[in-house]
């Protein structure tokens, strides 16, 4: 086991967001979590990240507890949040995002051609490379974020809504470099609300509903497309 | 301890009028009367300070220049203009109201630093406009020649009695009067919104209008000590603006205990003992060998920093939940008991 | 206006607005990286004022260790092997009565800014890193610090005023019939020089760009790796680095007194207001622009109401546009 979450509870506050949850990832392989918003997936993420302190439970990585660890010892490790939201450095360049994202490289080893690896995927953003972040589409900003969480050479990379806000032309660029990124080796988590995107890249899901996981299946035909948009949207008469 | 309290407050209180009164009859030594006078003078600005910094939760800067220009109100209209000090020490303190008016506006639109710049520089504007007219303010100097106050032939200044009870009763309105203010439905309405903003303008509790109300009721009394200080002293400095008076007034409020108003009235009639006790004493001397005058000020200042660090509630923050303990295990206690 | 009159204003007013830029700059990094205003800024450069001249001046440092050296020259022949070395440094010390000169001053006062700021922060602005109103909270204890060094300058070194040697003497500068000070001429050459340099070191360095990266996203910084905790302190460095520049510039023009910091704060906290919380570039062009409206009003007006001028601008700028010239982010 790469990574596991046992018996996590977080939140804000007093409000306690994230219930007990616990869920793991082997290594290699590429694990969605799906559920309503507002139900924790991305303060888990928050949690597991070292932006907010655990109020109890477990996060292990490599055999290794991590547990309200420092953000920036955690990104060295190999663990890497991108975050929702197109989160980015608005006024730097293209080039200058890559390069803080090679602070969280585990080595100095390679990193040079990080660069390379990161255009081979997002061709778009070589082209960009001295326009600040903030002129960029959403679809390039969300490019170059998870560009710039691999420019620090990921064990797991963890995405955060990486579809949300795109066109479904987009939406198909970046399954398929995701898709890319897992088979070069990259444990992966990711998080969207689009099931069928997640679907098409994951090989287990998790349901995660107020603050814990209720479902988890490996089976992704098991998983009742319209039980799911019933839960999202409500029953379609 | 406080049970005893709790059962004889009216008693406790009576007995406190009493010992007041008696003070200048009991002391011989002018020196402390005169402290104390200005410790309660002081006293009466800081808790006032409380009223916009503890409990709307403002920063403003200005507060201290409400102080000042009562007071320098009131003494250029009876230098200049020959008025009686009692018809002045009134007009100082709506000068006073009406500067408060005038800063609050741009200021009740800002949040936070903001709030803090903008006071800060009105506070500036307004030693500058006093140092620039010299001729009206005495400019760097201030204003001598100040009229005592007097009734029919007593003058003011002969004994010390005449502030002495003067200033207490001025201190006594003003702490009645914040505590009315506090606990009234105006006091809560700037706690919600202190504390929870969003959720207080949406159930419509107008945030302009009660924050300019705020500040402007915590200007009267302030206004009105600073003519009675101008009149006390017979002078009126533009010292009153300066860094050091709002350090010193700022650790009163925080060190009392921001939104209590009792603790800023206690620390700041005692801060002023200490403060000089400080200055004068043979020991600091000997100690720092040079002149002290500057050593309270670090020591003022280091209080500030410990307070917010390890006591951020101040000491009267600290009597109340030792009282509020004390009260709960008294009832633990009781009803055990029975 | 006569030329001259105007040549001497746009001399005076690139003076003060390179000070007011060296200054701001140094507030304007803070604000940028913790969002806070640093109150005790105007006495960082009080301290590379004062720290110059201490290691300069035949009145400073120089001057303490006097006794120091007579006593090593006089017994070091008691002392053996250990007298035999420290012999020469006694007679180093006591050949050092007029002062160990700017060479040594002005890079060693900048240096011991930035300690100081360091020492600040660590006491005055790090306990307070997170918790609620922390703004408002480091703007008391960063005013109390900067009232305790006021006055503790004033027990040590006494409230009488020092000077500073000028860096550079001889005869003004004339331009456009009007004569500019050498020391003024080194400012104004100086701080463009410097302020470049602060701009390639936050454009090209490691730790620039990660100052950069905090100031505009500290969650994003965080996941990238970048110990936001650790960019504070060196920012507030920087930042006093900064001031204490300014000091020395200030201190070989004015008087060095205890006090000497407030005025130029107070015109930094307009000027960051005014040219853009949170942009640098903003802030400094806003420094020349104050800079040059300050000495105008002093013109036009008279001394008395440039200040006001300075401080009526900053309060309409705090009402209709609070985001200044270029505009920064807010908290």
């Amino acid at each position: 086991m790469l990574f596991q979450v046992e018996n996590l509870t977080s939140g804000y506050g007093k409000i306690d967001v994230v219930r007990s949850l616990s869920l793991h990832v082997d290594e290699g392989e590429r694990v969605g979590l799906f559920g309503p918003n507002g139900h924790g997936k991305t303060t888990l993420l928050r949690t597991v990240s070292g932006l907010i302190p655990a109020k109890s439970g477990l996060v292990v990585f490599r055999g290794e507890d991590i547990t309200g660890a420092d953000p920036h010892k955690i990104v060295k490790k190999g663990l890497i949040h991108v975050p929702q939201g197109n989160q980015l450095f608005p006024e730097m360049t293209v080039q200058e995002n890559l390069t803080l994202g090679t602070f969280a490289a585990r080595t100095d080893k390679g990193k040079a051609s990080n660069f390379e690896k990161v255009f081979a995927l997002f061709p778009r953003l070589k082209e960009r490379l001295s326009q600040r972040a903030q002129t960029l589409s959403g679809g390039e900003r969300q490019m170059l974020a998870i560009g710039v969480g691999l420019m620090g050479m990921p064990e797991l990379l963890i995405l955060d809504e990486p579809s949300v806000g795109l066109a479904p032309i987009i939406k198909e660029e970046l399954a398929r470099a995701i898709g890319e990124i897992a088979d070069s080796g990259v444990t992966m988590i990711v998080v969207d609300q689009d099931v069928e995107l997640l679907l098409g890249i994951c090989e287990r899901l998790y349901l995660i509903e107020k603050g814990s996981v209720s479902l988890e299946t490996t089976d992704v035909s098991q998983v009742n497309q319209a039980e799911i948009l019933e839960m999202y949207f409500g029953k379609v008469t | 301890m406080i049970r005893f309290f709790d059962a004889n407050k009216k008693l406790l209180a009576a007995a406190g009028i009493v010992i007041f009164l008696a003070i200048p009859l009991v002391v011989d030594n002018k020196l402390l009367i005169h402290l104390a006078i200005l410790g309660m003078l002081y006293a009466i600005v800081a808790s006032n300070w409380d009223l916009t910094l503890g409990y709307a939760g403002v920063f403003n800067f200005a507060h201290l220049a409400f102080f000042g220009i009562g007071a320098y109100t009131s003494g250029i209209i009876t230098v200049k203009l020959g008025i009686s000090p009692w018809l002045g020490i009134p007009c100082g303190a709506a000068a006073a109201a009406l500067a408060s008016i005038i800063v609050s506006i741009p200021a009740i639109r800002l949040r936070g630093i903001y709030v803090a710049l903008l006071t800060f520089a009105c506070s500036q504007l307004v030693l500058l406009l006093l140092l620039s007219q010299p001729l009206i303010t005495g400019g760097q100097q201030g204003l001598t020649g100040v009229p005592q106050l007097q009734i029919g032939d007593y003058l003011f200044r002969e004994s010390e009695f005449a502030h002495f009870y003067l200033v207490g009763a001025l201190l006594l309105c003003s702490t009645i009067f914040l505590r009315r203010l506090v606990t009234s439905d105006f006091g809560l309405s700037l706690i919600a919104l202190r504390d929870f903003e969003e959720y207080a303008v949406a159930r419509g509790i107008p945030l302009a209008r009660q924050r300019l109300l705020a500040f402007l009721y915590s200007s009267i009394f302030p206004g009105l000590a600073g003519g009675v200080y101008a009149h006390f002293l017979i002078v009126a400095s533009p010292d009153i603006f300066g860094f050091s008076l709002v350090t010193l007034l700022l650790s009163m409020v925080l060190v009392g205990g921001v939104a209590t108003i009792y603790g800023p009235v206690v620390i700041g009639v005692v801060m002023i003992f200490v403060s000089e006790l400080m200055a004068s004493s043979e020991t600091m001397s000997e100690l720092f060998g040079i002149s002290s005058g500057p050593v309270r000020f670090m020591f003022v200042a280091v209080l500030i920093v410990l307070t917010m660090r390890f006591f951020p509630q101040g000491v009267w923050g600290l009597i109340k939940e030792y009282a509020a303990r004390s009260r709960a295990s008294n009832q633990a206690g009781d009803d055990t008991r029975t | 206006m006569t030329l001259e009159a105007i040549a001497a204003i746009i001399a005076s007013g690139l003076v003060s607005g390179s000070l007011y830029a060296l200054m701001a700059s140094g507030l304007s990094l803070v604000w940028g990286t913790l969002r806070m205003f640093n109150f005790a800024h105007g006495v960082l450069v009080m301290i590379g004022a004062y720290s110059g001249w201490y290691i300069s001046d035949r009145g400073g440092l120089a001057k303490v260790l006097q006794p120091l050296g007579k006593k090593i020259t006089k017994n070091s022949e008691d002392w053996g092997l250990m007298g035999d070395i420290l012999y020469p440094l006694g007679e180093w010390i006591l050949s050092i009565k007029s002062g160990f000169g700017l060479g040594i001053g002005v890079p060693l006062a900048i240096v011991f800014c930035g300690i100081a700021g360091y020492v600040i922060y660590v006491l005055l602005v790090k306990p307070f890193v997170g918790k609620p109103n922390a703004d408002l909270i480091v703007i008391i204890t960063t005013i109390a610090g900067a009232s305790f060094i006021q006055n503790g300058v004033q027990v040590i070194f006494g409230p009488r005023y020092k000077k500073l040697d000028r860096i550079l003497e001889g005869r003004p500068l004339e331009v456009l019939d009007t004569a500019i000070g050498l020391q003024e001429v080194l400012i104004i050459v100086l701080t463009p020089v410097t302020l470049l340099l602060l701009h390639f070191f936050l454009k090209l360095s490691k730790l620039g760009l990660a100052i950069r990266a905090v100031a505009q996203n500290d969650d994003f910084a965080r996941l990238v790796g970048i110990n936001v905790n650790q960019i504070y302190p060196q920012t507030f460095v920087v930042s006093s680095m900064l001031a204490g520049l300014a000091g020395l510039m200030l201190g070989g023009l004015f008087f060095i007194l205890p006090t000497m910091g407030s005025e130029p704060l107070l015109r930094a906290f307009v000027v960051v207001v005014f040219g853009g919380l949170g942009s640098l570039p903003g802030t400094i062009v806003g420094s020349y622009v104050i800079g040059l409206i300050e000495q105008s009003s002093a013109y036009v007006f008279s001394l008395y109401w440039a200040p006001v001028v300075l401080f009526a601008t900053l309060i309409l700028v705090l009402i209709f546009r609070p985001r200044g010239l270029m505009g920064g982010k807010e908290s």
